[in-house]
């Protein structure tokens, strides 16, 4: 079975009035409120928290009685090594993106609901509460920021006038991941590298993505987030013409949960989002690892 | 002379909700053309609009107050124009200029007034967001024109301390030499496990709009070099008046004047603790490798 458009923009609708009216306002409303009962996962700068995996819970909940015979996939009751994205219709859900965000009420926390079918992102929805924003799309449906279609206008996708998200993220230390993302930062700024107009980092790979559906970001490079983070923001992106593919060298076909992922806006060619992205992959200096990662 | 800082902080609040945010809103990522900057600020800025909003504002100014004096980031000559004790307006009419080119949501206006040299009024306003956060000396701040209770919202925060704390980072425009490496090695340090271990960095692209940002308690401080006084003039009332501080970016600068080129700006606390701010600087310091020169 394939969904329909109709069928995915009633989804969609349901999914907006479900942020909107019941998730929104708890984020709304406890963001910045839980700095002390965060519990640590791996070290102190992943932050989850008991909000997170009550709206998790909710959604959930609302999922299975809406729509009982589509699988769930969510950060909080996902299991390494053992939950897999199957071909059926699947929401994949992160209650609360950008949770270090929501733990300092930086205003860029917020919920995204994904849904996957043959295990491609086919809707999305993703809602920031604190700056009312809606990013929402399915597949054939376009894609909207609170209500308005989104429409990236035409214009060269030039690489040094660019403006680049990247994030710091969790890990640290002098090896690896870390390594490998502080020099790219430093090629991406150099006026030996691609000294690009500017980086910016909002702390959240759902908004990042959807920042640059919307045009607002020419592209988004980071390693670590995983399908819960981008599922639905990868919809809403392709659906404005934008383009998700690997972080990593040579990466043109991502699984879902690649784990290292580099997003292009649209309003451009195909053909100059490629040369985008190859230019971009060249300033790598080795892959990204990650676990999990398919 | 009897000089009604809440009657300009009005009066200015007027002047950005009804001329100067409509245009910026309008004209927000509509201008392919801009002048660059050459050498090393060669991804520095500037827009007609610029130009013709720090005019309006200008004459806006002067009818109102014919006495003042005017400084502005496009009337600016370097080693010229200087900030004297006389009651004296300091406006950037686009801070974020890069966002505004890309419709990045974070541009926004920023103007100040200094009396004696000291940021006595302050006005920021993003009118992506539609977020105007004003403030002037003994009148507290405002946030849309209602009061804004920072002791509250400081009070349901965490802790102000390096290894919990959300920072404020721009690269800025000079991408090689010693400010550019002072910077990156910065970065890393305050990264670093077993040095800063921040939680995360942020960068919105805008320093007014990030000192607004400390100010709401989204954010806890901001380090930077490079910035011009009407980058920070508006936010720095606006901070300090909600018991925030702003000192030199390099160790030891407690006492900076308003046009120092560089900064770190630090949150207020529950219980305005002194104390509790200096170790913060201290700390933060700690993690400068080498020093920020303008």
């Amino acid at each position: 079975m394939v969904l329909s458009s109709n069928e995915l923009k009633d989804i969609e609708n349901k999914i907006i009035d479900l942020l909107n009216n019941e998730i929104g306002p708890i984020i709304k409303k406890r963001t910045g409120t839980t700095f002390g009962e965060y519990s640590d996962k791996t070290n102190s700068t992943d932050i989850v928290t008991e909000v997170d995996k009550s709206v998790e819970k909710k959604i959930k909940e609302f999922i299975s009685e809406n729509y009982p015979n589509f699988s769930f996939i969510g950060e909080e009751t996902y299991i390494k090594g053992e939950t897999k994205i199957g071909p059926e219709p699947t929401f994949i859900v992160d209650p609360i993106d950008g949770t270090t965000n929501f733990v300092h009420a930086f205003p860029f926390s917020c919920t995204s609901i994904g849904l996957s079918e043959n295990g491609d992102s086919v809707l999305g929805v993703v809602y920031n509460p604190h700056i009312d924003q809606m990013f929402h799309g399915s597949k054939g449906n376009g894609s909207y920021l609170n209500g308005e279609r989104l429409d990236v206008k035409k214009r060269p996708l030039d690489f040094t006038s660019s403006l680049v998200a990247l994030e710091s993220g969790y890990e640290r230390g002098d090896t690896g991941n870390f390594l490998i993302k502080s020099k790219l930062c430093k090629a991406m700024l150099s006026e030996n590298g691609a000294h690009v107009h500017g980086v910016r980092s909002l702390g959240s790979a759902a908004m990042n993505i959807c920042y640059a559906a919307a045009g607002y970001l020419d592209c988004y490079w980071e390693g670590g987030p995983w399908c819960w983070d981008v599922c639905a923001s990868k919809c809403i992106l392709e659906e404005a013409g934008g383009i998700l593919v690997g972080g990593n060298k040579g990466v043109w076909d991502i699984h879902l949960n690649e784990r290292v992922y580099l997003a292009v806006r649209g309003g451009t060619t195909e053909a100059e989002q490629k040369k985008y992205v190859e230019k971009f992959w060249s300033y790598l200096e080795g892959d990204l690892v990650y676990e999990y990662s398919h | 002379m009897t000089i009604d800082l809440n009657q300009i902080e009005k009066f200015i609040s007027e002047l950005v909700l009804d001329k100067v945010g409509p245009i910026i809103k309008k004209k927000s990522g509509s201008q392919q053309n801009y002048d660059l900057k050459t050498g090393s600020r060669r991804v520095d800025i500037v827009t007609e609009i610029d130009k013709e909003v720090e005019q309006l504002i200008w004459k806006t100014l002067k009818d109102e107050y014919p006495t003042f004096q005017f400084v502005g980031e496009e009337g600016y000559v370097e080693g010229v124009t200087e900030i004297t004790n006389d009651p004296t307006f300091i406006v950037d009419p686009i801070d974020g200029t890069t966002n505004f080119v890309h419709d990045f949501p974070f541009s926004c206006t920023s103007i100040g007034l200094t009396i004696s040299k000291v940021p006595v009024v302050g006005v920021i306003y993003n009118p992506h967001l539609d977020l105007l956060v004003t403030a002037s000396k003994g009148n507290g701040v405002k946030v849309n024109g209602e009061q804004f209770d920072y002791t509250q919202k400081y009070q349901t925060m965490g802790p102000l301390v390096l290894n919990k704390s959300i920072v404020a980072l721009q690269p800025g425009s000079a991408r090689e030499g010693e400010n550019f490496t002072c910077k990156m090695k910065t970065y890393q340090n305050l990264l670093a496990y077993e040095k800063g271990f921040v939680h995360g960095f942020r960068n919105l692209g805008s320093s007014a709009m990030t000192l607004a940002y400390i100010t709401l308690g989204h954010l806890d401080s901001y380090w930077d070099g490079g910035c011009y006084s009407w980058d920070v003039c508006a936010g720095w009332c606006i901070l300090t008046e909600s018991g925030g501080r702003i000192v030199g970016a390099n160790k030891g600068e407690w006492d900076i004047p308003v046009d120092n080129r560089t900064y770190l700006a630090v949150r207020g606390t529950a219980n305005n603790d002194k104390e509790t701010q200096e170790k913060y600087i201290n700390d933060f310091w700690n993690c400068v490798e080498g020093k920020l020169k303008y």
